[in-house]
């Protein structure tokens, strides 16, 4: 049986431990370079800093959050939607500390996917005066194949 | 750089996804799904028989686009993209978008699309909504 419906429901509000991230300038580059982008080690930071810092800096792994909504990573989860919200363009270099936790659940049953859950989790990146630079909200999904 | 609702965002094409930079990404994500860089677990899910892009990389495509388009890395202030399939390792991808709105905020002019990644016109794997600011 998967995991309870209340038990998911009981982890919105909650929030991950939390921590920070730092564009490392050689990381950077990589992911750059990965993307098909212009690898740059200065500067104003790719976009897509947001979420890599984001999942970087929760305090959890992608293992330990798959496995607080009961799932892991054999089970085939899958990415939803994502969502990226710029206050401030992020840095290479930087430090931003991260905060947020789970926000929305939904189970749903597919007739050709069967059972499955959305867990949709909420975090921010914050500058060091504070001020909140960039907000990742992304949902996941995870089948629930012995539902 | 005259920008009205129905402006074009020139494509930005990946004309092979690397196999390599799959392993790559999901060493520096901490991604331990094997789908990203195990055949034998791609095919084990029943998914054929190449490795499949990360979502973060089919979203940094369309980044790559907005920010070609604008020449400044700042520009994009919002973006919400929808998975709608995979992408698989040898795949030829095109990230692009149109201009929805044009409009002022804190003096700052600000366009508004719809963007997408597709493998043809037909066969599009994410689609969303961005907004970029303008020079």
């Amino acid at each position: 049986m998967p995991v309870a419906l209340q038990e998911l429901e009981a982890l919105v509000g909650k929030p991950f431990p939390g921590g920070s991230y730092t564009i490392e300038p050689y990381r950077h580059w990589l992911f750059s370079d990965a993307s098909g982008a212009a690898p740059t080690d200065e500067g104003v930071a790719h976009t897509m800093e947001v979420y890599y810092g984001a999942l970087a800096g929760m305090g959890l792994s992608v293992d330990e959050l798959f496995a607080l909504v009961g799932a892991s990573a054999d089970d085939g989860p899958m990415f939803g939607e994502a969502t990226m919200e710029v206050e401030r363009p992020l840095e290479v270099g930087a430090t931003y500390a991260v905060t947020g936790g789970i926000v929305g659940v939904t189970r749903k049953e597919g007739r050709k996917a069967g059972v499955f859950d959305i867990v949709t989790f909420r975090l921010e990146l914050a500058e060091a005066d504070g001020a909140v630079a960039a907000v990742s909200t992304n949902s996941f999904i995870f089948p629930r194949r012995d539902a | 750089m005259t920008v009205e609702p129905g402006t074009g965002v020139p494509p930005f094409v990946v004309e092979s996804v690397p196999v390599e930079e799959r392993k790559t990404v999901a060493a520096l994500l901490h991604d331990p799904n094997p789908i990203h860089f195990d055949l034998s677990a791609v095919q084990a899910l029943g998914m054929g028989d190449r490795q499949v892009n990360q979502g973060p990389t089919n979203m940094a495509y369309v980044v790559n686009a907005l920010t070609a388009w604008t020449g400044d890395p700042a520009s994009v202030r919002r973006l919400q993209v929808r998975f709608l399939g995979n992408v698989f390792a040898g795949d030829r991808v095109s990230a692009g978008g149109v201009v929805t709105g044009i409009r002022e905020e804190d003096g700052q002019r600000l366009a508004d699309l719809d963007v997408w990644l597709e493998r043809s016109p037909d066969d599009r794997v994410l689609a969303g909504t961005a907004t970029v600011a303008l020079a």
